[in-house]
C-alpha cells in the first residue's frame, strides 16, 4: 500500500514537474532583436575601409594582447552560416569565417576577401578576384574553388538549410582560375550582395560530403575552420565559446589574443557579471540602460551608443472587420500617445516611429502621413466611421462591441509595458483591450502563417541594410510570408516591384520612398519607435566603431590600452 | 530484499514509459515547432517543410513518438533538430555531471544544516530559539529561489566581491579545486535553502516523537547525560522518517535546478531543459525527461532500501 501510494505521488510530481517545463516562462529570443528580416548574414566584415580614426586623437598605436569576454543570454546552436538562424551562431561565425565582400557603417559594400569585384553592365555578371596570400586556419590555401564550394550549396536541391532565398536568382557559379570567380545571375536582383556575403567553407575538408548531410557535419559544432581573424579553440557548453587569434589573417593578425563568448542565460545575471567584469562587453537591454549609465559615471565602463536597425511596431490585422477601415486605424494611432510611452517607459531612449524603414537607411524619408497623438480627432474620427458608445461606455457598430485581444512576447518589459499603455489610452477612446503576453514560440505560431490568430500585436523588425519592403508589406507575401497582418495594396505592390527591378540606386530609393508614404497613409501598423543600441565596454577599449547591425563589427581591429 | 529490489526495477519500467508518453503528448500539445522560430522572410515555407519532412515533424503523433520509443529502448536518443547532428545522449552527457554535483552538494548541505537546528527546535520546544528557528525556515520557504539569487549575487558577488557571480569555474584559468568549490557554494546554497525549511520540521517533530518515548526515559533514569541521550539514542530513530522524505525530494531538486542554474549560468540539464523547451527541440526535451525520471525512480529506490537498513522492523 506504501509504495502503491508513492509510486502515485511520484508520478503526480513528475507530471508537475513536465508541466512546469511545459510551461515555464523565460526571455528566449525575447530581448530587442529578435525577428530577422532579410538578415544579413552576420559576416565580418573586414572591408579596405578608408582609415577614419575616432574623433579623439590618439597618439598611441595599437597594442597586441588581452582577453575580451563577450556576454551573451542567448546559446549559439552550430557555426555554420548556411544552416544556423540565431544571433549568437551568426556572431561567432563572425569571428571564424570570412567571405567575399561586408559591409561598413553606412551599410555600403566593402571588399573583404575579394581584391575586385566588377559588374557587367547588365549587371548580370560578376567577377570576383582573390586576394593573394589567403589561408584557411589549418594552413591551407583558400581558392577561387572554394568559394565555388560554398556558394553553390543553397543551390543544390539536397539542400535543407534556411538560406535558399537569398541565392533564388543565381544562374551559375564558376571558377576560370585560381583567384577568379564568375557568377551569372538569372535577373536582377539588387539584394544579390547578401549572397555573395556569405561565409567561404573549406572544400577540402567538407568537399566530399553530401549536400544533404552537410547541416549535421560535425564541422559544425566540433571543428569550424575558416579564413577569419579568429580560430576556433573551445565550445563548452551552456558556459562559452573561445576563439584566439589567427596569425595569418589576411588583414594581419587581430589585437585581441582570445575572445570568449560567455552565455548568461539570465539578464540580471549578465547584468551583474558586467558590474563585476566577469563580463567586458554586453549590448544592454534598453530597460536596464540607465542602470549601466551609471556605472559609466562611475568610470567602470563606457557606453557607445546609436540607433539600432529596427522598429517597433502595433501591428493590426487587417482580416479582423475592426481593422478593415483605413480611417479606424489612423484614429487608432493618434489615440496613442507615442512620445509619452518614449518618454516615460523608454526613459526618452528612442525616437517615435511615423516610417516603416529606419533613419539610418538611404531610403528613409520622414515625409508621409503622419497621425500625432490627438484623442478628440481620434474619437471624431470613430464617430465618422460610425462607431458610437454604448451602455458600458464600450464604442459599438451594428451591435459589434470594439473589443479586441492585445499580443505580444514574453520577456520583453518594454513590449510588455506598451500592452498596458495602449490598453489604458484605448480605453479612454472607448475601446477594450485585452493584453495577452505569451511564450515567443508560442506566439510566433500564432502569428505566422497559416494560423493568423491575433487580432493585434507589439512586435519589432530588425531590419535589413537592403532597404526593400517588400518582404514585410508585399500582398505576394500574404499566404506564406511576414505580411501577415494580409496589407495589400496593389500601388504599393507595384512600387515594390519596380524598386527590385533595378539597380540604380536613386530610383530604387524614390520608388521606396513612395511606397512607404503609401504605407504610411494605410497604417497597417502603428509604427511605434526607433530603439537605440547601446553598448557596454571596458573604458580602454579602443579601436571600436559603432555598426548598427553588427554588434562585433571589425573586431580584429579592437585592441586594449594598457 | 534482493528479490524486493528486482521488482521495483521492473515496476519502474510501465512507469517510465507512462511518463514519457505524457510528456510526449503536453510537449506536443505546446504551440509551435522547432521552424516556427525561423521568422525570416527569406525562409520560403517550401524550405520549412523540407525540414519538417526530414525530421519526421509531420507524422502523426503516435507514430512519432513509437519511433521514439523504439530508438530511445535501443539506447539512441536521437540528434537534436536545433543543433542539427548532435547526438541527444553527447549533450545530455556534457551537462549531467554539473547537476549531480550541485544536487548532491545542497543535498549535504540541506541536510548539514537542517538537521542539527531541527534537533535543537525539539530540545528546546516552545521557546524563543525555537521560535526563531521555526520562523526562519518558514521565510526560507517562502522566498522564491530567484530572488535569494539574485540577492546574494548583488551583495556577496557584486558588492563585497567575496564570491563568483556564476559560471563552473574562473574563465580563461587554470583549473584548480578552490576555484570550482568556491563557484559551487552559492548556488548549492541557494537550491538548499527550499528543502531546509520542511526538513527542519521533520526532524523537530520525529525528534519530538522520540523524545517522549519509554526508552529515552530509561536512558535518562540511568543517569546517562543528556546529549549522550539524544544522540546515541534518540538521533538514529529520530532520522529514519528523513530519509522517506529525502527520496520524495529528488524531483523538486531537478525543478529547483533549472531556476538556480539559470541564475547563476551553471550549465547543468536545468539550462539545457528550459532552452530545449523554448526551442521545440523534441529530441533533447524527451531525452531529458527520460534522465530526470530516471534519477527520481533510482533516488525513490535507494530511499527505501536505505530506509529498511536503518529500521530493522521493516521487512520487504
Amino acid at each position: 500500500m506504501k509504495l502503491k501510494q508513492k509510486s502515485l505521488l511520484f508520478i503526480v510530481l513528475a507530471l508537475v514537474l513536465s508541466m512546469f517545463l511545459a510551461a515555464c516562462s523565460g526571455s528566449t529570443g525575447g530581448n530587442e532583436n529578435n525577428n530577422t528580416n532579410n538578415t544579413d548574414n552576420a559576416t565580418n566584415n573586414t572591408g579596405n575601409d578608408p582609415e577614419d580614426e575616432e574623433e579623439e586623437v590618439d597618439s598611441n598605436e595599437p597594442v597586441y594582447g588581452g582577453d575580451l569576454i563577450l556576454g551573451s543570454t542567448g546559446s549559439p546552436t552550430l557555426f555554420n552560416g548556411y544552416y544556423s538562424s540565431d544571433t549568437a551562431s551568426s556572431a561567432i561565425e563572425g569571428f571564424i569565417f570570412d567571405s567575399l565582400i561586408g559591409s561598413d557603417t553606412s551599410f555600403e559594400t566593402t571588399l573583404s576577401m575579394a581584391a575586385s569585384w566588377d559588374q557587367s553592365d547588365d549587371y548580370m555578371v560578376n567577377t570576383f578576384v582573390l586576394k593573394d596570400g589567403l589561408k584557411f586556419h589549418d594552413g591551407e590555401p583558400l581558392t577561387a574553388e572554394d568559394v565555388v564550394f560554398s556558394l553553390s550549396i543553397p543551390l543544390h536541391e539536397d539542400y535543407d538549410g534556411p538560406r535558399k532565398g537569398y541565392f533564388e536568382k543565381i544562374e551559375s557559379i564558376e571558377a576560370t582560375d585560381e583567384k577568379t570567380i564568375v557568377i551569372t545571375l538569372s535577373d536582377i536582383d539588387p539584394s544579390i550582395h547578401v549572397a555573395f556575403g556569405f561565409p567561404i567553407l573549406p572544400k577540402h575538408i567538407l568537399g566530399d560530403v553530401p549536400v544533404a548531410d552537410l547541416g549535421e557535419h560535425e564541422f559544425n559544432t566540433k571543428n569550424p575552420i575558416g579564413s577569419g581573424p579568429f580560430v576556433f579553440d573551445e565550445w563548452a557548453d551552456g558556459q562559452y565559446v573561445r576563439v584566439k587569434a589567427f596569425e595569418d589573417y589576411h588583414e594581419g593578425r587581430p589585437y585581441l589574443d582570445t575572445i570568449t563568448y560567455k552565455i548568461v542565460p539570465d539578464a540580471d545575471a549578465l547584468l551583474t557579471q558586467l558590474a563585476t567584469g566577469d563580463v567586458h562587453y554586453y549590448t544592454v537591454p534598453a530597460s536596464d540602460y540607465h542602470t549601466v549609465l551609471e556605472w559609466e559615471e562611475a568610470g567602470d565602463l563606457k557606453i557607445e551608443s546609436g540607433l539600432a536597425l529596427s522598429y517597433t511596431f502595433l501591428g493590426y490585422n487587417l482580416r479582423n472587420d475592426l481593422f478593415k477601415e483605413k480611417e479606424v486605424r489612423q484614429a487608432l494611432t493618434h489615440a496613442i500617445d507615442r512620445e509619452a510611452i518614449v518618454a516615460s517607459i523608454m526613459a526618452g531612449d528612442g525616437e517615435v516611429a511615423h516610417v516603416p524603414e529606419s533613419p539610418l537607411s538611404w531610403a528613409y524619408d520622414e515625409n508621409v502621413p503622419k497621425f500625432d497623438y490627438d484623442v478628440d480627432k481620434a474619437k471624431q474620427m470613430l464617430e465618422e466611421a460610425g462607431w458610437t458608445p454604448g451602455a458600458d461606455g464600450i464604442l459599438e457598430k451594428d451591435g459589434v462591441k470594439f473589443s479586441f485581444s492585445l499580443k505580444t512576447n514574453q520577456g520583453n518589459k518594454i513590449r510588455e509595458d506598451i500592452a498596458v499603455v495602449v490598453q489604458e489610452q484605448f480605453a479612454q477612446i472607448g475601446i477594450e483591450v485585452k493584453p495577452e503576453i505569451m511564450e515567443w514560440s508560442a506566439f510566433l505560431a500564432d502569428v505566422n502563417p497559416p494560423a493568423w490568430n491575433f487580432d493585434a500585436i507589439i512586435l519589432g523588425w530588425a531590419l535589413s541594410t537592403d532597404p526593400d519592403p517588400s518582404g514585410i508589406f508585399h500582398s505576394k507575401e500574404i499566404e506564406e510570408g511576414l505580411n501577415f497582418v494580409a496589407y495589400s495594396n496593389p500601388e504599393a505592390d507595384e512600387l515594390m516591384d519596380l524598386n527590385m527591378s533595378t539597380m540604380d540606386r536613386d530610383e530604387r530609393a524614390d520608388y521606396i520612398k513612395q511606397a512607404n508614404a503609401l504605407i504610411a497613409e494605410d497604417q497597417p501598423y502603428t509604427f511605434l519607435y526607433y530603439p537605440n543600441a547601446h553598448r557596454a565596454m571596458p573604458v580602454n577599449l579602443e579601436g571600436f566603431e559603432f555598426h548598427a547591425r553588427l554588434e562585433y563589427y571589425n573586431i580584429h581591429k579592437w585592441w586594449l590600452k594598457q | 530484499m534482493i528479490s524486493y529490489i528486482i521488482r521495483r526495477c521492473l515496476m519502474a519500467i510501465p512507469l517510465l514509459f507512462g511518463i514519457t508518453i505524457l510528456s510526449f503528448a503536453i510537449i506536443k500539445m505546446a504551440p509551435g515547432g522547432p521552424s516556427s522560430l525561423m521568422l525570416d522572410p527569406n525562409i520560403s515555407k517550401g524550405d520549412l517543410a523540407a525540414f519538417e519532412e526530414k525530421y519526421g515533424l509531420n507524422d502523426p503523433v503516435h507514430v512519432q513518438y513509437l519511433k521514439w520509443v523504439g530508438n530511445m529502448v535501443q539506447g539512441d536518443f536521437g540528434n537534436s533538430l536545433i543543433r542539427r547532428g548532435v547526438p541527444v545522449s553527447e549533450m545530455i552527457m556534457n551537462r549531467l555531471p554539473n547537476t549531480l554535483l550541485l544536487m548532491v552538494v545542497s543535498t549535504v548541505l540541506a541536510l548539514i544544516i537542517s538537521i542539527p537546528f531541527g534537533i535543537i527546535s525539539a530540545r528546546k520546544q516552545y521557546t524563543l530559539t525555537d521560535y526563531t528557528v521555526t520562523v526562519t525556515s518558514f521565510l526560507g520557504l517562502a522566498t522564491p529561489n530567484f530572488w535569494i539569487g539574485l540577492m546574494m549575487i548583488m551583495l556577496f558577488s557584486v558588492q563585497l566581491g567575496w564570491m563568483p557571480t556564476g559560471g563552473v569555474a574562473t574563465l580563461n584559468a587554470p583549473f584548480s579545486i578552490w576555484d570550482r568549490i568556491h563557484h559551487l557554494i552559492m548556488p548549492a546554497l541557494v537550491l538548499a535553502t527550499a528543502d531546509m525549511a520542511g526538513l527542519t520540521r521533520y526532524t523537530r517533530s520525529s525528534m519530538l516523537e522520540v523524545l517522549r518515548q519509554d526508552y529515552m526515559r530509561t536512558a535518562r533514569a540511568k543517569g546517562l547525560k543528556e546529549n549522550k541521550v539524544v544522540y546515541k539514542h534518540g538521533l538514529r530513530n529520530g532520522l529514519i522518517p528523513i530519509i522517506t522524505i529525502f527520496g520524495l525530494m529528488l524531483p523538486s531538486f531537478i525543478g529547483g535546478s533549472v531556476v538556480v542554474e539559470r541564475i547563476f549560468a551553471w550549465p547543468g540539464i536545468g539550462m539545457l531543459f528550459i532552452d530545449s523547451a523554448f526551442q521545440r527541440d523534441y529530441p533533447v526535451i524527451m531525452g531529458l525527461t527520460v534522465i530526470s525520471a530516471v534519477l527520481v525512480v533510482i533516488g525513490n529506490l535507494i530511499a527505501d532500501i536505505l530506509y529498511a537498513v536503518f529500521d530493522p522492523r521493516i521487512e520487504y
